[in-house]
């Protein structure tokens, strides 16, 4: 197979407007929280969407939100099993310092698909010490909520009460005890990501110890 | 308080003047261009509105010498001078805080930029520079600091602020911790284009087929993307932030409206795709500012605009984009993260040309790991897109490791970097070591820009003038000439130290 052009395993559709598209990986490396330039072929248009599967998968794994009128999202949401898809990568460096791992409290931060980097930290380090606040509209949002150890996501839904906690990650926030010595993660929209900063720093949260990445 | 932003004027050796250039690097020219500070802009204005006294001091706009610039500086005895650092001027920058430090005792220097905001101790140890900015939202820091400083007298133990190394009283360093990486782009306010002079940046540009042009609020600060090793809006701190489109919509209005702009330009590393883009031209479109006579202009990536999306730019008279291919190997693009493939260059470039826009392609040679075939293959690519008109003009440089990024650290790490002089770091030579000779990359450029004066390109310019477009007729009769002048000149820049490091 040419480089950078990775099989289409199989979607998951999880929601009526987010998929997950599984790749196969032909060896591709990648250091967890990294993404990749993913479009469909001979179509010279690509977007970035960060790996959803761990580092040690056999598959790559992309959550993906099909945009009304996206011309990236939208093409993805119509390909097949065992059609080619042009990844390149990886890039970024919304990564976590692998020593600090076994002896940090991470707290994620996400809205949306905005969960992905999250997702592939868990899957890639078991030992890792994570809390997840994933905003979505609805509970059915909360993808994949298995992959999760039991306590640790904290579903907070804006439209609907079938997650754990109905409003918005920022409601949630303003009235949770957060904690001083944990890293801070925020992945989403840059409003969101404004909102959430606000609150960490009048919560005396080091900004040396808030990381983010937009999403959009 | 009195606050002056100020650039002075830097001239060489050789007479030429230090001028920010693409991604805000120095680089010395003779003939300058004025590029216009955005955010120091756009700080200047915010501290303005707070009721501060601004001194808008660009010594290089202005056309001052410099120690007319000085003079001047010590004369209007400011309470606080802000400076913009890169790697190629830190040494200047050093140098002439202490010297103002020695005529203006009670003055507060403040050092923002991409080389101080990644080594702020260095700057603080090597100047009596009093509070260096790790942010490159300098605008939303100094709205903070500077009231800070005017109601504190005990500013420097208090202050809050994130990202700032503070000296202290007694000498020490004090960090306030790592900055703010998203800000909230609609808070800050749009430049003032009378307080910061904006006519001294409406000719001098390359950028602008017609005058008077001037850059617009950047709509992405820094880069949306952030992942090319050898730019500066790449790092660990970095991520971006995003201005509302009808707020920028707002700022053109008024650009073209009540100041009569011809061209404009956003400088965003990367400018909006997508939805974003699509709803921007469609706001020109239905204020009727495609009707104005003004042309636009923004920066952008291979594979971010689709062939509808350039359709519609086209249609609200969008004309120059800036699109960096800078090499023609997928080997140089994948060791740069540029996050494109090779296959699709030229398709993105015939629809930017077949709807009328003009590509502007930007090139690097001198990559260390560069071979003869890589730089073989990028000339001859580069003179096929010329030739065949898919770009209308372009800009090669040396790839120069600048303010600790990727690529600049990767060099280090690789021991090809040749000088630790950051005087050398000026874009005017090669100082890694090549698998060639640095004269093969000296002669690549010069092929590169020797394009302009191929018959088969100005065939390609008047064949070009059959599509009955304004501005086809322009680039060829009023542009070129500009443009030539601008060839000589970088040509000399470029290619004056075939000798000097080895």
């Amino acid at each position: 197979m040419p480089r950078g052009l990775h099989r289409v395993l199989g979607i998951d559709r999880l929601t009526d407007d987010t998929i997950s598209l599984r790749l196969s990986r032909d060896g591709v490396e990648f250091v967890p929280g990294q993404c990749f330039n993913v479009g469909v072929p001979e179509t010279a248009v690509n977007r970035e969407y960060s790996s959803y599967s761990g580092m040690n998968d056999p598959e790559l794994q992309f959550l993906i939100r099909i945009i009304a009128g996206g011309e990236v999202s939208q093409r993805l949401s119509r390909v097949k099993a065992g059609d080619l898809i042009e990844v390149d990568g990886a890039y970024g460096l919304f990564v976590i310092d692998p020593s600090l791992v076994p002896t940090t409290d991470f707290c994620f931060i996400g809205t949306g698909t905005g969960i992905a980097p999250f997702h592939c930290f868990v899957k890639s380090y078991p030992r890792l010490r994570y809390r997840i606040i994933h905003g979505t509209r609805y509970g059915a949002e909360a993808y994949n909520r298995s992959d999760y150890a039991p306590g640790s996501l904290v579903n907070c839904t804006s439209r609907d009460s079938k997650g754990d906690f109905q409003g918005r990650v920022t409601d949630y926030l303003q009235v949770q005890p957060l904690a001083t010595a944990a890293y801070y993660y925020l992945c989403g929209n840059r409003n969101m990501i404004n909102d959430v900063y606000d609150i960490l720093r009048a919560k005396d949260i080091s900004s040396s110890q808030i990381i983010t990445e937009v999403f959009f | 308080m009195k606050v002056a932003v100020s650039y002075p004027p830097i001239v060489n050796a050789h007479g030429q003047k230090a001028m920010v250039s693409q991604n805000r690097n120095v680089q010395f020219f003779k003939t300058p261009t004025y590029l216009m500070p955005m955010v120091q802009a756009q700080a200047a204005t915010w501290l303005k509105q707070l009721g501060h006294e601004l001194l808008w001091d660009d010594g290089n706009a202005q056309l001052k010498s410099y120690q007319q610039w000085f003079d001047d500086l010590v004369a209007a005895q400011p309470d606080v001078i802000v400076f913009e650092s890169t790697t190629p001027v830190m040494k200047f920058y050093w140098r002439v805080t202490d010297e103002l430090k020695a005529k203006l005792p009670g003055t507060l220097f403040v050092m923002t930029g991409y080389h101080s905001m990644r080594k702020p101790e260095e700057t603080c140890e090597r100047s009596q520079t009093d509070v260096v900015l790790r942010s490159n939202h300098v605008d939303f820091v100094l709205s903070k600091l500077i009231p800070l400083i005017a109601a504190d007298k005990n500013w420097r133990t208090n202050c809050k602020i994130e990202g700032l190394v503070i000296r202290m009283n007694d000498g020490q360093l004090r960090s306030t911790g790592h900055f703010r990486q998203v800000e909230p782009l609609e808070k800050s306010p749009l430049v003032d284009r009378d307080l910061v002079q904006w006519r001294n940046y409406a000719m001098e540009n390359g950028n602008f087929l017609q005058m008077p042009g001037t850059y617009a609020s950047s709509v992405i600060r820094d880069c949306m993307f952030g992942k090319c090793t050898f730019c500066r809006y790449n790092g660990p701190d970095l991520t971006f932030s995003m201005l509302p489109v009808q707020k920028s919509l707002d700022e053109y209005e008024r650009l073209i409206n009540d100041y009569g702009v011809k061209e404009i330009f956003d400088d965003s590393g990367v400018w909006y795709r997508g939805k974003e883009a699509r709803e921007f031209a469609q706001g020109i479109i239905d204020r009727g500012l495609h009707k104005k006579g003004c042309y636009f202009g923004f920066n952008t990536r291979f594979e971010y605009l689709d062939e509808e999306t350039i359709k519609l730019l086209a249609k609200a008279n969008f004309r120059f984009v800036l699109i960096g291919l800078e090499a023609a190997d997928d080997e140089t693009l994948q060791r740069l993260k540029k996050g494109y493939q090779l296959q699709h260059v030229e398709r993105s470039l015939k629809w930017m040309s077949q709807h009328g826009l003009h590509p502007h392609l930007t090139i690097m040679v001198g990559y260390y790991w560069q071979t003869r075939e890589q730089l073989d293959g990028t000339v001859s690519f580069v003179k096929k897109l010329m030739y065949r008109g898919l770009a209308r003009t372009l800009q090669v440089t040396l790839c120069t490791p600048l303010d600790y990024t990727p690529y600049h650290q990767e060099c280090i790490d690789q021991k090809v970097l040749l000088t630790d002089d950051y005087d050398d770091h000026d874009m005017s030579k090669l100082i890694v070591k090549t698998p060639l000779p640095h004269a093969a990359y000296y002669q690549a450029v010069r092929d590169m820009y020797g394009i302009a004066f191929s018959p088969r390109f100005v065939a390609r310019q008047v064949m070009y003038l059959f599509t009955w477009r304004r501005r086809d007729w322009q680039f060829l009769f009023t542009y070129s000439w500009r443009a030539i002048r601008r060839v000589r000149n970088h040509v000399f820049n470029l290619t004056r130290h075939e000798h000097s490091l080895k």
